[in-house]
């Protein structure tokens, strides 16, 4: 059994790294499911063993891939609290808020070899969650955009601009109006604790969308 | 069949949002594939008539289709609402059933893969146990017997050739009649390892006076050998008799060569080892006890010399050939380390079966000096050894001081590990074997 701390950045990379392919696969999952885009840029892939949506367009992969790219130093050192996928509607008001509440542990153990395919087994359960939630959830209206809100611990984003300044993918605070909800209804989707990560992911759904 | 089907069905899907496919329903209740399906389709059909939650179901339409003149076996999963659509294009339906029941519109297949992803992989070795699809000649390998039948076939090579040196290192040391009969024994343990477990047998039976029929019946079975050697050292334990401890050394010696020949016995082994480690590998026991300096070898080692000593010279503590200087040495303490050496047996019944092995052991000379004071002095001397630690670590234990320091400190650990009163003879004892000891060198 290893006992790793956070300075040990290596192992911390390993977890950022996993968190942040999940947040892609989770994030092109909900997009396909909550109907932003039409299903017919998605195409049938391969993660977690399991068959997943990905989106094929490409301005839209690179958008979230640069956005996970600048969230990455931020679940490296822990200061990342919500990662929040929001949908919004053509007045740019939130009818839907994805939050993936992120916590890890400050000591690191690793306990058993089968960890990481625990952990896969664990995301495969949120990416199935994610799959069947338009069970629980009411529909959009049509033309919904989304993005991507990060609430953070204390002030990290001071080492997020350094990151802005080299990918040059700008962040910004985000306005009250984005982050704002009215009256907003709570549906938990799923927890999960593992050595590595603590996550649980819940909707927060607007009462009136339309 | 009863009704609390519905209720964990019910469960599943209205509460916890599952997907329930017939399959996962099967291994989670543990019943037939087709009861699965008769449980999906009468819930769906009491919910339906109940009409109260909006529930969607897949089915599996299997049959005969024809496509561009081609008549092919088709098996899909459709969505309700297209499952009347596809039945009237397929020529020859075979079979039509409830796949998954659902709360959730899907939108496409993978779920449902999803869902049954997880619940296969943990019943991976009787997925099929609730099945309908059956193969009489679909037998696995039984994998553990053989990796057994392998393991086998490899460990008889390599501990004959280690038995060897260790069977030469001791033969020249030996030089009492005990040690020829098991010499003549170590030869057939060289050549095979099946008679090498009933020749340990046969060995061990008659030394081994309480265990003797419970070891004729335990040819051959390892594992079970290894209870009536550990019952015996256990038996040991509540007798303090000199002639038992030499038939334990005895016994424990053959034991030890019968353990490093079979490759199976490997508990027996263990047990003897079990003060130092619990190394199931006989080989590398030997090879570690070859190159081990450990005080629980040295009090092997003089434990079991002392305990030839008796009979042939009562007097003399240890006779050993090569060095005399010893002798002295072992004559001041040498009752009280007999009543040590005999506690200690009991104290550590385990430790006794250890393997005749060559060692370097802190031994203590003591010599007349010049000012015509006895002098001890410890230096390290290779020596054969099979008993237990206690023994060697009185010895070892001598400083370099006068007698009476010597005695008074070889007692002290004496003291700490027998009992009390064995420790009060030792202090006499001591005593008197230091002055019969200082007549003699004059």
């Amino acid at each position: 059994m290893t006992t790793l701390t956070r300075q040990d950045l290596n192992f911390g990379q390993v977890v950022a790294d996993i968190l942040c392919e999940f947040l892609e696969v989770a994030i092109h999952l909900i997009l396909y499911v909550r109907e932003v885009y039409p299903s017919g840029i998605f195409q049938k892939r391969k993660k977690y063993n399991v068959p997943v949506q990905m989106s094929c367009h490409p301005e839209l992969n690179q958008y979230i891939q640069d956005t996970l790219y600048c969230v990455k130093p931020l679940i490296e050192k822990n200061d990342a609290e919500k990662v929040a996928v929001v949908i919004m509607d053509k007045e740019h008001h939130p009818v839907e808020r994805f939050v993936f509440e992120i916590s890890q542990p400050p000591l690191l153990s690793i306990s058993s070899d089968t960890l990481l395919s625990h952990v896969e087994q664990l995301l495969r359960a949120f990416i199935l969650k994610i799959s069947v939630c338009d069970a629980v959830l009411n529909n959009n209206p049509p033309g919904c955009s989304f993005t991507v809100l990060v609430h953070t611990r204390d002030a990290a984003t001071r080492n997020m601009e350094k990151v802005q300044v080299i990918k040059d993918f700008p962040w910004i605070v985000a306005d009250e109006q984005e982050v704002h909800m009215q009256e907003p209804r709570l549906i938990p989707l799923k927890t999960m604790t593992s050595d590595i990560v603590k996550m649980q992911l819940y909707v927060e759904e607007r009462a009136q969308k339309t | 069949m009863d009704e609390l089907y519905l209720d964990n069905i019910d469960e599943y899907v209205n509460d916890q949002d599952k997907i329930v496919t017939y399959k996962w329903l099967s291994l989670t209740l543990g019943v037939h594939v087709n009861t699965a399906k008769q449980m999906l389709f009468h819930y769906l059909d009491h919910k339906r008539k109940e009409s109260s939650a909006q529930l969607n179901a897949t089915y599996l339409v299997s049959g005969k289709f024809v496509d561009n003149g081609q008549t092919c076996h088709k098996v899909s999963v459709v969505k309700e609402d297209k499952l009347e659509d596809f039945k009237s294009k397929m020529s020859l339906i075979v079979s039509v059933h409830v796949y998954s029941v659902q709360k959730a519109l899907l939108k496409d297949s993978g779920p449902l893969y999803s869902v049954d992803y997880d619940a296969v992989k943990d019943n991976m070795k009787n997925c099929s146990r609730y099945s309908a699809i059956r193969c009489a000649s679909a037998v696995p390998v039984c994998s553990p017997e053989l990796q057994q039948t392998r393991e086998i076939q490899q460990s008889p090579t390599p501990e004959p050739e280690n038995k060897k040196p260790g069977m030469n290192g001791e033969a020249n040391l030996a030089s009492k009649p005990s040690t020829k009969p098991q010499r003549g024994i170590m030869g057939m343990f060289a050549n095979k390892s099946a008679p090498k477990n009933q020749d340990g047998g046969k060995d061990v039976k008659p030394e081994q006076k309480e265990d003797a029929p419970v070891v004729d019946l335990h040819k051959g079975k390892p594992d079970v050998k290894a209870n009536p050697m550990t019952n015996f050292f256990g038996s040991q334990a509540a007798k303090k008799v000199v002639k038992t401890v030499e038939e334990a050394a005895q016994s424990s010696f053959s034991a030890e060569r019968q353990r490093q020949t079979s490759p199976p016995e490997e508990k027996p082994a263990a047990a003897v080892e079990l003060p130092k480690d619990t190394k199931k590998d006989s080989r590398s026991k030997t090879k570690r006890l070859v190159d081990s300096d450990s005080e629980e070898e040295k009090m092997d080692k003089k434990k079991r010399r002392r305990i030839k000593k008796p009979e042939p010279d009562s007097s003399d503590e240890d006779v050993i050939p090569d060095s005399p200087q010893r002798m002295e040495t072992r004559e001041p303490s040498w009752s009280p380390k007999k009543k040590v050496e005999s506690v200690s047996h009991s104290h550590q019944g385990n430790s006794e079966m250890k393997t005749r092995k060559r060692r370097r052991v802190l031994k203590s000379r003591t010599f007349l000096d010049d000012e015509g004071c006895i002098v001890t002095e410890k230096g390290y001397e290779s020596e054969s050894y099979s008993e237990a630690e206690d023994d060697v670590q009185a010895a070892k234990r001598a400083p370099r001081n006068p007698v009476a320091a010597k005695l008074s400190s070889s007692t002290k650990p004496d003291e700490k590990r027998s009992h009390k009163k064995t420790s009060a003879n030792a202090n006499k004892g001591t005593k008197q074997a230091s002055i019969m000891g200082f007549f003699q060198k004059k």
